[in-house]
């Protein structure tokens, strides 16, 4: 099937035997001409023996080479096995395969690829054994034939063999693998300041992509010079490809391989370089002026910071206030010794003895009243003055309480604003008792300032809803035994805060406990204090309102001798509008040494107080037991018929004092008719 | 992946159908995409082939005979470039639906013996198996409409029949031959799909020639 090489012993074999041959031959011819030349036979003896002779010569010296060798122990061998490496197709179009020869043997060998196509049986050699260089075989379009196996085998041939390799079977449009893309371009270009580099390629020339034969897809690869990591992208079918994410100022390596949609990969083109240019300074120079702005202003921050350290420090801490009690001692609390530190607070006439009462009780408010005045007063008709109507008038001469509707306290209006002077220190003191104890149990009051029309307001607000009381006034007024207490005031050695200043138009509470009776700044004072007795207005006019506390004693009044409180009830209500007053006789029979009323005949008794705040007078006359006896009666219902208005229904509440006073708080509600 | 598959073709054919009605997607992007799914499938077939051939003893290749002939070979195809190029769109296009028929058959074969292969990737091999058969099934269907796009020539389909299953073997030497040889029938044949469908795609999109 497959010629052989003739091999040098064929060849030994064929020149002995020509030799022999023509050797015979010459003989031959010889015999033939022996009778006619014998001069010429020796010339052509010796010319035979000349021919002969180099024959011999060549093979004895074969022999001799192949002794020799054989002498000296090398050993010549077939050719080693070659083996078909690859083949490849860089189009679809034409292929070439590759071999690897074997050992040679250490004689000369020859290699040669033979081919069987798919379904023939025709062998037929590489026509190309060059054009791929060393060991290679190249197939040219005419014999490429696609869609069909190929079945290839190199056989290695050297004198004293051959040797085939293993037989490969391949499909040239399996074995594709393109060149590299060609005319690789890059360049860098900029994007809004920042840039980028764009690599435009074109596919190997030789690959016929435009009819579609070959689809090609591309991939690139990108470093920085003096690194070793490169950054892959994948292209598809696209011949360009930006790349952005730059070092500022760096050199890079562009490469591009291909790779048909069924075959190998290319090799990368060969590098390109590109160099990106400096764009970085520019943002860097931003940053510094930043920084150093900051810088300064965060030193100009912490210069400012530290000289207001103190007084931020008060302002984020503050200072905790020490105690600031009037006798407390810092230094003492601070050596600790409790006893000591107290004591200085304590006061030591607290709470007051009773043997104190007296000196407890509230100093009555003397008012003087200046001529003038008094004039005005009777005049003065226009005065809105309520009656207080306290109904029920229960509440006996000295009732301590000052149950009174502060507002209409007619003792301004009625001239007959003359106290008098009465009462039993005892009684006074008695009352006063009571009435501390009660007025401790009535809350603070707050005494409404409404000073609207004249009213006097001698009541908190808690108990008397003024507006109520001002909507009845008519002229005719009852008085009723209206006695006004003052608070007692207590002395205490804090600063009093009970005392009016004079000119102060409001009636504001001084203290929790203390109610007073408030006058409407309009009037001046009404009580006369008469020198005998001494009473127990607790008038609060607010023109001249005199300071109830020890510490003051406005101009014109004076303290009297006596200091027991003194109570005044009104008597009655004279034609001019004015409260008389009179002095308290409370009990029948009590009353020590009283005075007689310095003003006789025109006193009546406030029964009670309406909602008009009128004074519900009764009217008949005086008489010290029918007062007593009315007095001490609590019935809300019980009218004199004297009287001239029916006391108006309080509420059934009334609640009976001790002595028979009448609860101020019940007296002064609004009666609901 | 099947699944996939099979909704994919589901939506290639229902958006093809909606084409044919309204002509609203023009050919290039039809042929674009029929080359994609020829493409894939191709690249299964060859993924199948190497699994497949790994594990084949060296033993049943010598004894394998001349490889016969694939049952397609009686086609008439292109065996060079310039035969392949000068083909019309036409014949290209009902080459490609012939091969395409004529694997229809071998393959549900294949998926049915690959069951019973004695191989250490079997489930893989009939997991792939099953997947070419999905994706030749959606190719054929967007095929036919693209033909009747193109003209009565291009729907004009060879019949190619295959022989029976029983060539496929009894033991499972014969069996894994059988196996490879028709697997790399099938290799190859995807692959003339693929390039007859790649060079129509080209030629229609002259307007875009980032196509080709």
């Amino acid at each position: 099937m497959y010629p052989g090489p003739t091999s040098p012993v064929n060849r030994l074999h064929k020149s002995v035997s020509s030799v022999r041959s023509s050797g015979s031959r010459q003989w031959t011819q010889h015999g033939q001409n022996t009778e006619g030349e014998t001069e010429s036979f020796c010339q052509l003896k010796a010319r035979l023996c000349g021919a002969t002779m180099k024959k011999v010569l060549e093979v004895i010296l074969l022999l001799l080479l192949l002794v020799v060798t054989h002498a000296k122990g090398t050993r010549y061998s077939p050719p080693g096995k070659p083996a078909l490496t690859r083949c490849r197709s860089p189009e679809k179009e034409t292929f070439t395969c590759w071999w690897e020869p074997g050992s040679d043997g250490g004689l000369p060998t020859t290699y040669a690829l033979y081919y069987r196509k798919e379904s023939s049986d025709t062998v037929f050699e590489c026509p190309d054994y060059r054009t791929a260089g060393e060991n290679s075989c190249f197939f040219n379009k005419n014999d490429t034939s696609i869609w069909v196996n190929y079945n290839i085998t190199v056989v290695a041939t050297n004198a004293l063999g051959r040797t085939f390799s293993d037989p490969v079977d391949i499909d040239v449009v399996y074995i594709v693998k393109p060149n590299p893309p060609e005319q690789v371009a890059v360049t860098v270009m900029e994007d809004k300041g920042w840039p980028f580099i764009r690599v435009s390629w074109e596919p190997p020339h030789k690959a016929d992509t435009r009819s579609g034969w070959i689809t090609l897809i591309y991939e690139i690869r990108v470093k920085l010079e003096e690194e070793n990591d490169w950054e892959m992208h994948l292209a598809g079918q696209q011949k360009m490809f930006n790349i952005f994410s730059l070092r500022s100022g760096g050199k890079y390596l562009v490469q591009v391989r291909c790779k048909p949609d069924h075959g190998y990969w290319s090799e990368w083109s060969p590098s390109s370089y590109v160099k990106v240019p400096d764009y970085f300074h520019r943002e860097k120079s931003v940053w510094i002026l930043i920084t150093v702005f900051c810088a300064f202003i965060f030193l100009i921050l912490t210069w400012l910071l530290h000289m207001n350290s103190r007084s931020l420090k008060h302002f984020l801490l503050p200072p905790v206030p020490g105690p600031k009690i009037k006798g407390f001692d810092k230094q003492l609390l601070k050596n600790g010794k409790s006893e000591e530190v107290f004591s200085a607070l304590v006061a030591t006439d607290f709470p007051p003895k009773s043997s104190n009462y007296e000196d407890l009780l509230v100093e009555y408010l003397e008012v003087y009243i200046p001529e003038e005045q008094e004039l005005m007063l009777e005049k003065s008709m226009d005065l809105d003055v309520g009656c207080l109507k306290c109904e029920g008038s229960a509440s006996d001469s000295d009732s301590g309480r000052g149950s009174c509707d502060s507002h209409t306290l007619l003792m301004h209006k009625c001239d007959g604003v003359k106290e008098e002077e009465e009462r039993q220190a005892k009684e006074a003191r008695r009352h006063q008792k009571d009435w501390k104890e009660e007025a401790s149990t009535y809350a603070h009051v707050d005494v409404s300032p409404d000073m609207s029309s004249g009213r006097v307001k001698t009541w908190p607000s808690v108990f008397s809803p003024l507006p109520r009381y001002t909507s009845n006034q008519q002229g005719s007024l009852e008085m009723a035994k209206q006695h006004y207490l003052s608070d007692s005031l207590f002395p205490t050695s804090s600063t009093s805060s009970y005392h009016t200043q004079p000119g102060h138009g409001t009636t504001e509470a001084h203290g929790p406990g203390y109610w007073e009776c408030g006058l409407s700044n309009k009037q001046p004072h009404l009580l006369h204090p008469q020198a005998q007795a001494q009473r127990q207005l607790q008038a609060r006019s607010d023109d001249n309102i005199s300071s109830i506390g020890r510490k003051q004693t406005p101009a014109g009044l004076h303290s009297p001798a006596r200091r027991s409180t003194e109570y005044v009830e009104v008597e009655r209500v004279n034609e001019e509008d004015m409260v008389l007053l009179q002095p308290v006789s409370g009990r029948c029979g009590d009353v020590e040494g009283y005075p007689e009323m310095p003003y006789g005949e025109d006193y009546s008794k406030v029964k009670g107080v309406d909602m008009d705040n009128m004074l519900l007078l009764q009217r008949e006359v005086r008489e010290e037991t029918e007062n007593c006896d009315t007095s001490s009666t609590v019935t809300t219902t019980q009218k004199p018929a004297a009287c001239i208005h029916s006391a108006m229904p309080v509420e059934g509440e009334m609640v009976l004092g001790v002595n028979g006073y009448v609860d101020t708080a019940t007296v002064c509600t609004p009666p609901t008719y | 992946m099947a699944h996939r598959e099979t909704n994919g073709s589901k939506l290639f054919i229902t958006v093809l159908c909606m084409v044919a009605a309204c002509s609203a997607v023009p050919i290039n992007d039809l042929l674009d995409r029929a080359s994609q799914r020829s493409d894939m499938l191709h690249s299964l077939s060859t993924t199948l082939t190497k699994d497949l051939s790994n594990h084949v003893p060296p033993v049943g290749w010598t004894m394998m005979p001349r490889p016969p002939l694939c049952h397609t070979s009686s086609l008439q195809t292109p065996n060079d470039k310039e035969q392949a190029l000068q083909l019309s769109e036409s014949d290209l296009m009902s080459l490609a639906r012939s091969l395409l028929q004529a694997w229809q058959d071998p393959l549900v074969d294949l998926s049915n013996s690959a069951n019973s292969l004695l191989h250490p990737s079997q489930s893989s091999i009939s997991n792939k198996i099953r997947e070419l058969q999905e994706h030749s099934k959606s190719l054929g269907d967007g095929l036919d409409i693209l033909s009747g796009k193109m003209g009565p020539a291009a729907q004009a389909i060879s019949s190619l029949p295959y022989r029976g299953s029983n060539d496929i073997g009894e033991d499972n030497i014969s069996k894994l031959t059988n196996f490879h040889f028709l697997l790399s029938c099938f290799r190859r044949d995807s692959h003339k799909i693929d390039s007859f469908l790649k060079v129509l795609r080209c030629r229609a999109a002259k307007v875009q020639p980032e196509m080709c």
